[in-house]
């Protein structure tokens, strides 16, 4: 049974690609996404605080699942439109990294002395200037670390995608798992395929974190 | 145009509450479990035997970096292809367990390594058994420190037990499932079952602020 298992690798390696690629999307737009919510978390409107806390809980205490749910068929069906797996899956994926990211971005920014804001305000600064040149650079460093465990996590979840029926690695499995009938096997491949990606992430982190000096 | 409309799921809503029922009980039983279970793993971490913490690690790196979707589908189609036939309900506890395990295990080490060795050799000097030692001295200085993190692993926990849905344990997502196929009114069930988790997750979070401020004061601040 094994043996035939290696024609198969094909499959698998394509879902890996799948898997890194639409959890790195889900990240760069859960990334944008969150840098405003974790701006308005930290703003001074008190509109603007609560809804960043209101959104940041909702989508923290949603299970993930429900939410690809969501996505897919309660859009679908919802608003008669024509999502794809995929559209729906970025979505869901960026929904759900949004809130993590929003309390990265919103920490990263805190961890800025208030003095720093003061300071280049007096000296005639914009708002989007301080953020790019005062602000960003200091935060980004202190993010960097829990950026890493967000994209770990997203990674992880999209494993979930497969229950809308998106191809990637877990999909994959439960594809050549119907085709091989070696389900053990199938399935520590793509257990082990999963390790190997995030071991490797975090391997990754810690390697830049030492590169910039960020102190645990 | 689709017309919201919560009538139709009205009569799937007497399900509910032994879907509730369902993902409250496997979610108490994975806590339970993964509670001692970290606890014991956090103690072999930090182990003077080189080969006990070099398991642990082993296994906190592993069933931390496995999705808990794959960790299912192995227990549930795996086991039962070498012979080893689990039920829905059981591979999802069990799958559930180690994840959760493994996390439980950072945060108790977290919590266990912050204690001076001196306590340690304090407590011994005076002459306390191991068992005492931990139970007077280490584990209430722990348990402030574990306090939060913990109460974030359950929340986590209760979300990640909607994962047994995909292998039939009759939970709030199968039920958001089952209603959804039912009735295609989607966007309802997947509404109801969001709120439901919602309810969930806040519930344990204001039970974890409230106690907190009950119990987990400073000794001699009251």
């Amino acid at each position: 049974m094994t043996t035939s298992l290696i024609d198969f690798w094909p499959v698998l390696l394509r879902g890996v690609a799948t898997t890194l690629w639409i959890s790195w999307l889900g990240l760069i737009l859960g990334g944008v996404l969150g840098a405003i919510i974790g701006m308005a978390a930290g703003s001074r409107s008190r509109v603007l605080r609560a809804s960043a806390f209101v959104y940041t809980e909702l989508f923290r205490s949603i299970p993930p699942l429900i939410l690809f749910f969501g996505c897919f068929y309660g859009i679908s069906f919802g608003f008669k439109v024509d999502l794809s797996p995929f559209t729906s899956a970025t979505i869901a994926l960026a929904l759900e990294a949004s809130a993590f990211m929003a309390g990265v971005v919103s920490a990263g920014i805190g961890s800025v002395g208030r003095g720093q804001w003061e300071a280049a305000q007096a000296s005639g600064m914009k708002f989007w200037q301080i953020m790019r040149y005062v602000i960003g650079p200091q935060a980004l460093r202190v993010m960097l670390p829990p950026t890493v465990g967000v994209y770990i996590g997203t990674l992880k979840d999209s494993s979930l995608a497969s229950v809308i029926g998106f191809v990637e690695l877990t999909k994959a499995g439960l594809l050549v798992r119907e085709a091989s009938g070696a389900s053990f096997q199938v399935f520590l491949v793509v257990g082990v395929l999963y390790f190997i990606i995030n071991y490797s992430i975090s391997l990754g982190g810690a390697a830049l974190e030492r590169k910039f000096h960020i102190a645990k | 145009m689709y017309k919201f409309n919560l009538q139709v799921i009205l009569g799937y809503l007497d399900l509910l509450p032994f879907a509730v029922g369902m993902t409250l009980l496997i979610s108490v039983q994975t806590i339970v479990l993964s509670l001692i279970l970290g606890m014991a793993g956090a103690l072999c971490r930090l182990s003077d035997n080189l080969l006990l913490r070099f398991l642990a690690a082993a296994y906190v790196e592993l069933f931390r970096n496995i999705p808990v979707l794959v960790l299912i589908y192995i227990v549930f189609f795996g086991m039962a292809q070498i012979g080893l036939r689990v039920s829905n309900y059981y591979s999802g506890l069990i799958a559930l367990t180690l994840n959760a395990t493994a996390y439980m295990t950072e945060i108790f080490r977290g919590g266990l390594i912050v204690i001076p060795r001196g306590q340690y050799l304090a407590g011994q000097s005076q002459g306390m058994t191991q068992l005492q030692l931990f139970r007077h001295v280490i584990l209430p200085q722990v348990v402030r420190i574990v306090y939060t993190p913990i109460g974030n692993q359950f929340i986590a926990i209760v979300i990640g037990s909607s994962l047994s849905a995909v292998i039939g344990v009759e939970e709030v997502a199968n039920w958001m499932f089952s209603v959804g196929n039912d009735t295609f009114r989607y966007m309802e069930s997947f509404l109801v079952a969001g709120l439901v988790y919602v309810a969930m997750a806040q519930t344990i979070n204001f039970c974890r602020i409230i106690l907190g401020r009950l119990l987990m004061r400073a000794p001699g601040s009251r």
